[in-house]
Protein backbone atom coordinates (compact mmCIF):
# COMPACT_ATOMS: atom_id res chain seq x y z
CA UNK A 1 0.00 0.00 0.00
CA UNK A 2 2.92 2.31 0.76
CA UNK A 3 4.31 1.52 -2.70
CA UNK A 4 1.43 2.88 -4.55
CA UNK A 5 0.30 6.00 -2.06
CA UNK A 6 3.49 7.07 -2.00
CA UNK A 7 4.86 8.12 -5.83
CA UNK A 8 1.35 9.21 -6.10
CA UNK A 9 1.43 11.85 -3.51
CA UNK A 10 4.65 12.88 -4.96
CA UNK A 11 3.18 12.96 -8.70
CA UNK A 12 0.13 14.95 -7.68
CA UNK A 13 2.46 17.59 -6.05
CA UNK A 14 4.62 18.02 -8.61
CA UNK A 15 2.03 18.21 -11.46
CA UNK A 16 -0.60 19.91 -9.27
CA UNK A 17 0.73 21.85 -6.42
CA UNK A 18 3.67 23.14 -8.03
CA UNK A 19 1.86 24.67 -10.87
CA UNK A 20 -0.85 25.70 -8.67
CA UNK A 21 1.48 27.26 -6.57
CA UNK A 22 2.96 29.14 -9.27
CA UNK A 23 -0.16 29.90 -11.09
CA UNK A 24 -1.23 31.69 -8.07
CA UNK A 25 1.64 33.89 -7.63
CA UNK A 26 1.94 34.73 -11.03
CA UNK A 27 -1.70 36.03 -11.43
CA UNK A 28 -1.26 37.60 -7.63
CA UNK A 29 1.47 39.52 -8.94
CA UNK A 30 -0.16 40.81 -12.33
CA UNK A 31 -2.96 42.27 -10.09
CA UNK A 32 -0.51 43.70 -8.19
CA UNK A 33 1.36 45.34 -10.76
CA UNK A 34 -1.51 46.23 -12.32
CA UNK A 35 -0.71 48.74 -15.18
CA UNK A 36 -3.40 48.78 -17.74
CA UNK A 37 -3.26 49.29 -21.28
CA UNK A 38 -4.57 53.29 -21.01
CA UNK A 39 -2.51 54.00 -17.92
CA UNK A 40 0.30 53.22 -20.03
CA UNK A 41 -0.56 55.14 -22.80
CA UNK A 42 -1.37 57.91 -20.23
CA UNK A 43 2.20 57.37 -18.85
CA UNK A 44 3.61 57.59 -22.38
CA UNK A 45 1.37 60.75 -23.25
CA UNK A 46 2.87 62.49 -20.03
CA UNK A 47 6.06 61.06 -19.94
CA UNK A 48 7.05 62.60 -23.83
CA UNK A 49 4.76 66.26 -22.59
CA UNK A 50 7.14 66.53 -19.54
CA UNK A 51 10.20 65.98 -21.37
CA UNK A 52 8.71 68.48 -24.30
CA UNK A 53 7.62 71.20 -21.68
CA UNK A 54 11.22 70.66 -20.37
CA UNK A 55 12.96 71.16 -23.43
CA UNK A 56 10.95 74.47 -24.28
CA UNK A 57 11.41 75.75 -20.77
CA UNK A 58 14.96 75.72 -21.01
CA UNK A 59 15.48 76.94 -24.34
CA UNK A 60 13.25 79.86 -22.97
CA UNK A 61 14.93 80.10 -20.03
CA UNK A 62 18.60 80.41 -21.91
CA UNK A 63 16.89 83.67 -23.89
CA UNK A 64 15.23 85.37 -20.83
CA UNK A 65 18.89 84.25 -19.19
CA UNK A 66 20.72 85.65 -22.33
CA UNK A 67 18.22 88.90 -22.28
CA UNK A 68 18.74 89.47 -18.58
CA UNK A 69 22.27 87.98 -17.66
CA UNK A 70 21.59 88.90 -13.83
CA UNK A 71 18.50 86.75 -14.46
CA UNK A 72 19.14 82.96 -12.85
CA UNK A 73 17.25 80.24 -12.99
CA UNK A 74 16.54 78.03 -10.36
CA UNK A 75 16.09 80.24 -7.43
CA UNK A 76 12.72 81.50 -6.89
CA UNK A 77 13.46 84.44 -4.33
CA UNK A 78 16.70 86.23 -6.36
CA UNK A 79 14.82 87.21 -9.30
CA UNK A 80 12.33 89.58 -7.65
CA UNK A 81 15.77 90.92 -5.36
CA UNK A 82 17.25 91.21 -8.99
CA UNK A 83 15.11 93.04 -10.03
CA UNK A 84 14.59 96.08 -7.88
CA UNK A 85 18.18 96.17 -7.92
CA UNK A 86 18.11 95.98 -11.44
CA UNK A 87 15.39 98.66 -12.07
CA UNK A 88 16.57 100.79 -9.53
CA UNK A 89 19.47 101.37 -11.57
CA UNK A 90 17.69 101.55 -14.42
CA UNK A 91 15.19 104.45 -13.48
CA UNK A 92 18.31 106.00 -12.29
CA UNK A 93 19.86 105.87 -15.67
CA UNK A 94 16.82 107.58 -17.46
CA UNK A 95 15.95 109.78 -14.78
CA UNK A 96 19.51 110.85 -15.65
CA UNK A 97 18.96 110.85 -19.23
CA UNK A 98 15.34 113.33 -18.41
CA UNK B 1 -1.11 46.34 -30.20
CA UNK B 2 2.71 46.51 -29.28
CA UNK B 3 3.15 47.17 -24.81
CA UNK B 4 6.24 48.53 -24.00
CA UNK B 5 5.26 46.50 -20.35
CA UNK B 6 5.71 43.39 -22.18
CA UNK B 7 7.90 40.62 -22.70
CA UNK B 8 9.53 40.96 -26.41
CA UNK B 9 12.94 39.10 -27.81
CA UNK B 10 15.37 41.33 -28.76
CA UNK B 11 16.51 39.86 -32.01
CA UNK B 12 18.46 42.36 -33.03
CA UNK B 13 20.83 41.81 -30.07
CA UNK B 14 20.58 38.01 -30.09
CA UNK B 15 23.58 35.49 -29.54
CA UNK B 16 21.01 32.98 -30.43
CA UNK B 17 17.43 33.33 -30.35
CA UNK B 18 17.24 36.60 -28.32
CA UNK B 19 15.91 35.40 -24.95
CA UNK B 20 18.71 36.68 -22.49
CA UNK B 21 18.83 39.61 -24.96
CA UNK B 22 15.47 40.16 -24.65
CA UNK B 23 15.60 39.63 -20.69
CA UNK B 24 18.57 42.54 -20.66
CA UNK B 25 16.31 44.81 -22.71
CA UNK B 26 13.49 44.03 -19.98
CA UNK B 27 15.23 44.69 -16.95
CA UNK B 28 18.17 46.64 -17.81
CA UNK B 29 20.63 44.34 -16.99
CA UNK B 30 23.91 44.00 -19.36
CA UNK B 31 23.10 41.66 -21.71
CA UNK B 32 26.37 39.77 -20.84
CA UNK B 33 25.41 38.95 -17.04
CA UNK B 34 22.14 37.68 -18.08
CA UNK B 35 23.77 35.42 -20.70
CA UNK B 36 26.90 34.36 -18.15
CA UNK B 37 23.88 33.67 -15.29
CA UNK B 38 22.21 31.34 -17.99
CA UNK B 39 24.87 29.37 -18.74
CA UNK B 40 26.46 28.94 -15.17
CA UNK B 41 22.83 28.16 -14.45
CA UNK B 42 22.93 25.31 -16.94
CA UNK B 43 26.06 24.34 -15.61
CA UNK B 44 25.38 23.41 -11.83
CA UNK B 45 22.66 21.20 -12.77
CA UNK B 46 20.06 22.75 -14.42
CA UNK B 47 21.08 21.27 -17.41
CA UNK B 48 17.89 20.13 -19.28
CA UNK B 49 15.31 22.96 -17.42
CA UNK B 50 17.41 26.13 -18.43
CA UNK B 51 16.95 25.04 -22.31
CA UNK B 52 13.72 23.91 -22.04
CA UNK B 53 12.92 26.99 -20.34
CA UNK B 54 14.67 28.91 -23.02
CA UNK B 55 13.13 27.25 -25.74
CA UNK B 56 9.84 27.77 -24.55
CA UNK B 57 10.49 31.65 -23.66
CA UNK B 58 11.67 31.70 -27.76
CA UNK B 59 8.48 29.92 -28.62
CA UNK B 60 5.91 31.73 -26.88
CA UNK B 61 7.02 35.46 -27.11
CA UNK B 62 6.81 37.85 -29.32
CA UNK B 63 9.64 39.35 -31.83
CA UNK B 64 10.14 43.12 -30.71
CA UNK B 65 8.24 45.45 -32.26
CA UNK B 66 9.37 47.68 -35.07
CA UNK B 67 8.68 50.83 -33.37
CA UNK B 68 10.31 49.86 -30.03
CA UNK B 69 13.67 49.27 -31.58
CA UNK B 70 14.63 53.11 -32.42
CA UNK B 71 14.00 54.08 -29.00
CA UNK B 72 16.18 56.64 -27.54
CA UNK B 73 18.37 55.89 -24.23
CA UNK B 74 16.83 57.61 -22.05
CA UNK B 75 12.95 55.94 -23.39
CA UNK B 76 14.19 52.98 -22.62
CA UNK B 77 15.52 53.55 -19.01
CA UNK B 78 12.12 54.97 -18.61
CA UNK B 79 10.38 52.32 -19.66
CA UNK B 80 12.65 49.71 -17.57
CA UNK B 81 11.94 51.49 -14.34
CA UNK B 82 8.29 51.70 -15.27
CA UNK B 83 8.38 47.74 -15.72
CA UNK B 84 10.12 47.42 -12.49
CA UNK B 85 8.16 50.00 -10.04
CA UNK B 86 5.45 51.43 -11.65
CA UNK B 87 4.07 53.37 -9.07
CA UNK B 88 8.22 55.17 -8.77
CA UNK B 89 8.14 55.97 -12.66
CA UNK B 90 4.39 58.03 -12.12
CA UNK B 91 6.07 59.93 -8.82
CA UNK B 92 9.01 60.45 -10.82
CA UNK B 93 6.65 62.10 -13.99
CA UNK B 94 4.59 64.00 -11.47
CA UNK B 95 8.11 65.25 -10.08
CA UNK B 96 9.01 66.61 -13.39
CA UNK B 97 5.66 68.17 -13.78
CA UNK B 98 6.21 70.31 -10.40
CA UNK B 99 9.62 71.23 -11.36
CA UNK B 100 8.10 72.54 -14.64
CA UNK B 101 5.26 74.42 -12.96
CA UNK B 102 8.10 75.66 -10.28
CA UNK B 103 10.87 76.91 -13.33
CA UNK B 104 7.44 78.31 -15.07
CA UNK B 105 6.50 80.93 -12.33
CA UNK B 106 9.91 81.62 -11.50
CA UNK B 107 10.01 83.15 -14.81
CA UNK B 108 6.07 84.53 -14.46
CA UNK B 109 7.06 86.21 -11.41
CA UNK B 110 9.96 87.32 -13.05
CA UNK B 111 8.39 89.00 -16.21
CA UNK B 112 5.04 89.90 -14.17
CA UNK B 113 7.31 92.51 -11.67
CA UNK B 114 9.68 93.72 -13.95
CA UNK B 115 6.91 94.66 -16.41
CA UNK B 116 4.65 96.14 -14.21
CA UNK B 117 7.45 98.31 -12.32
CA UNK B 118 8.51 99.43 -15.63
CA UNK B 119 5.34 100.20 -16.32
CA UNK B 120 5.05 101.63 -13.20
CA UNK B 121 8.14 103.88 -14.01
CA UNK B 122 7.22 105.07 -17.30
CA UNK B 123 3.74 106.27 -15.68
CA UNK B 124 5.67 108.37 -13.38
CA UNK B 125 7.74 110.00 -16.17
CA UNK B 126 4.91 111.18 -17.87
Amino acid sequence: MEDVFLPIAIVSILFIGLPWVIFHYITQWKRARGLSIEDENLLDDLHDLARRLDDRLSTIERIVAADNPNWRPGSSDRPSRDVTRDLGRDTDDWQGRA
Amino acid sequence: MPRHTKFYLDKRNAKWLGVCSGIADYTGLDATIVRVAAVVLTFIGGFPWTLIAYWITAWIANDKPMEFEDMSREDRKFWQGVRAKPGNTVRDVRSRFRDIDRRLSDLEVYYTSHNRRLADEIDSLR
